[in-house]
């Protein structure tokens, strides 16, 4: 009979012993599983986000992050100049605010202004209703569910918006869906004229941002070494470098708590695995004993415990993976009701690599589980444990 | 706050210049002393720039919610600081300010100051500042309470494991107190009390483990997050629920595994 045979013969034997066994691998390993995902779930989560907007190149004015420090001064020659690069295809300013939003009905809210031209990529997705025009008496804006919800606005709706004592009146062009929305924010678009007029503080000439999509086949990386090239002054990042620096600071909490977690979980699927295998050889000293007696060769002891470690591993692990996409759900609910998390961004994403490195850490922990009692039994003295268990 | 330019200045001007404080992490990485004189402009190309003074440093109260971020920041007097940023009587922005901070007698009265301030002025916004108010802190702890739950499930199975393994070893002991007259309720009692040992045992050394390495686990992340911010405490609370939770499952472990076995009949304990 073949090892897996074998072995599968010797768990049946004891099969409340090999079903909790299986159930706690299929537990550890699932909690091994969603923290593989949460190690670079949010990085995945945030260039899908990223991505999805069509530009490739951000470009501030200082290394902060854009709206908390100093605007891009003179942006429409900034713009102009980004534009003439043969890397650049596509350039686009954008302003950050927060104004008081007045319905009709007296509703009120507060909502973050994105002052920007009108689309061209994917700026925002069009849920309802038409997309942000130029140059309309009055105004246009773009609100999303959220705002349109609480102030019970439709395509059509006036808005009064202010930022200071006087409102200026807006139309509700469309309902969209920004990227980076977050969960119960209100949220609305309108064009450069239109922030300036709905904050009647801002500088006319300023941006927190350049959205810059580059020309391909050049990519985002030779997009920003011209925008380095022409304007040294300004500080462009691309999609990668965004993502490293996140990486490195923002994010860098929850990977950290992931290979920490993930380090005791695959430690935790080996000493179960251990524990279960070597007193699993301890009690059958006297059968080790009598088929090496028989002929097995110390190998072959071997090879049957590590078939052992492997089908209660391989059984386990294989569960772990459904459980684990059931619990990562629920620890991805918890997580995204942080504040300020764009409501499409998640913190385990399922990735092919998770599987991979799932796979290796516990195949890793089938054969260090089997190691200790694949030794215990290939040591065993053959006629002295016969002669023992006789006795007994 | 941020300041987006911050420069060496080679020679101190002939009038003093106003003091500031600068963080440990700015004074650190721009390699700055106390003493030295350093220009600061609220605009990115540096422009109608001011020098100020070093007078000394200072630590930034630690805030869970960006504690990922580097805080390159300074602290100048409000008038130095609504001089660097130019504001004019016109805009208002000599008289303005982002927030105030109160200190209230009775730290118990937030909710009501709150309402009241809420009622007179209902275009501010109050926060209060207490740890536990903070929506970051609720939502890592459930997180943490989330993954400990599976964990708890996970060690259950292996303990329950352990315990089976255990009640089977001792088979035939069980089969031979039977015969010679002690009860099941005996047995049981004996399962449980080892249950109760082994889980207890385990929990006693998860707890000490805890407070003995929760000094490294902090060192870490205060180094890789340059932060004063605390994160592993084990507190007496913690402690007392470790243990509350893992005894009772040893407890049920021991019982399940030993009734498996002393439900069967005596011989078949005795393999006769």
């Amino acid at each position: 009979m073949r090892p897996l045979p074998f072995a599968w013969r010797s768990l049946s034997r004891q099969p409340a012993r090999a079903l909790l066994g299986l159930a706690g691998i299929a537990v550890v390993g699932a909690l091994l599983f969603d923290m593989l995902m949460l190690s670079r779930g949010l990085l995945v989560s945030f260039r899908e986000i990223l991505d999805s907007t069509g530009y490739d190149v951000r470009v501030t004015a200082t290394e902060g992050v854009p709206g908390l420090g100093p605007p891009l001064e003179e942006a429409g020659a900034a713009t102009d100049a980004l534009r003439a690069l043969p890397e650049v295809a596509e350039v686009v300013p954008v302003r950050f605010g927060s104004v008081s939003a007045r319905a009709r009905d007296g509703r009120t809210a507060t909502v973050a202004l994105l002052g920007t031209e009108t689309r061209r990529r994917g700026e925002w997705r069009v849920l309802r209703g038409g997309d942000l025009a130029q140059d309309d008496e009055p105004p246009q804006m773009v609100v999303n569910r959220t705002m349109a919800e609480d102030l019970g606005l439709a395509p059509g709706s006036p808005l009064g918006l202010a930022s200071g004592l006087e409102p200026r009146e807006f139309r509700v062009a469309g309902i969209v869906e920004f990227p980076f929305e977050t969960a119960g924010e209100s949220m609305a678009a309108v064009t450069l004229a239109g922030f300036a007029q709905a904050l009647g503080a801002a500088a006319a000439d300023e941006a927190d941002l350049l959205l810059v999509a580059s020309r391909p086949p050049h990519g985002g990386e030779a997009a920003v070494a011209a925008i380095r090239r022409l304007r040294p002054d300004l500080h462009p990042f691309s999609t990668d470098e965004l993502l490293e620096r996140l990486r490195q600071g923002e994010f860098s909490y929850f990977r950290q708590v992931s290979l920490v977690l993930s380090t005791i979980t695959s430690f935790f699927a080996f000493l179960l695995v251990t524990t279960l295998l070597t007193v699993s050889v301890n009690q059958r000293l006297g059968e080790v004993a009598a088929l090496r007696a028989l002929g097995f060769s110390r190998r072959r002891i071997a090879a049957d415990l590590l078939a052992e470690s492997a089908l209660l591993v391989g059984a386990g692990g294989a569960l772990a993976v459904p459980l684990g996409l059931a619990l990562a759900r629920v620890l991805d609910a918890i997580l995204r009701q942080m504040p300020e998390v764009p409501h499409r961004l998640h913190f385990f994403v399922f990735e092919p690599r998770a599987l991979a490195w799932h796979g290796a850490l516990l195949g890793a922990a089938c054969l260090a589980a089997a190691a200790y009692p694949a030794f215990l039994a290939a040591r065993l003295p053959i006629s002295a444990t016969l002669r023992q268990e006789t006795l007994s | 706050m941020l300041l987006p330019a911050l420069l060496l200045l080679a020679a101190a001007s002939a009038a003093p210049p106003p003091d500031i404080l600068v963080s440990r992490t700015l004074l650190r990485d721009r390699e700055l002393r106390v003493g030295d004189v350093v220009l600061l402009s609220a605009d990115a190309r540096g422009a109608s720039a001011r020098p100020f003074r070093i007078a000394g440093t200072y630590e930034p109260t630690p805030d869970p919610s960006r504690f990922t971020a580097r805080r390159l920041e300074a602290r100048l007097h409000l008038p130095d600081m609504l001089a660097l940023r130019g504001g004019g009587a016109a805009d208002g922005a000599d008289d303005s300010v982002s927030a105030v901070n109160v200190a209230l007698a009775d730290p118990a009265d937030a909710a009501a100051f709150t309402r009241e301030l809420l009622a007179r002025a209902p275009t501010v916004t109050v926060a209060p500042t207490s740890a536990g108010d903070d929506e970051h802190f609720v939502v890592i702890e459930r997180f943490h309470l989330a993954i400990s739950i599976v964990t708890v499930i996970g060690s259950t199975a292996f303990l329950l494991a352990l315990m089976v393994i255990r009640a089977d070893e001792r088979r035939e002991v069980a089969g031979l107190l039977r015969l010679l007259g002690v009860s099941r309720r005996r047995v049981l009692a004996q399962a449980l009390v080892e249950g109760l040992c082994i889980a207890g045992a385990g929990a006693v050394f998860g707890v000490l483990f805890a407070g003995a390495t929760q000094g490294a686990v902090n060192a870490f992340f205060q180094w890789r997050h340059d932060t004063t911010l605390v994160f592993v405490r084990v507190t007496p609370a913690i402690a007392g629920r470790c243990l509350a939770l893992a005894l009772p499952l040893g407890v049920l472990a021991g019982v399940f595994a030993s009734w498996t076995l002393l439900r069967r009949p005596v011989l078949d304990l005795l393999r006769r």
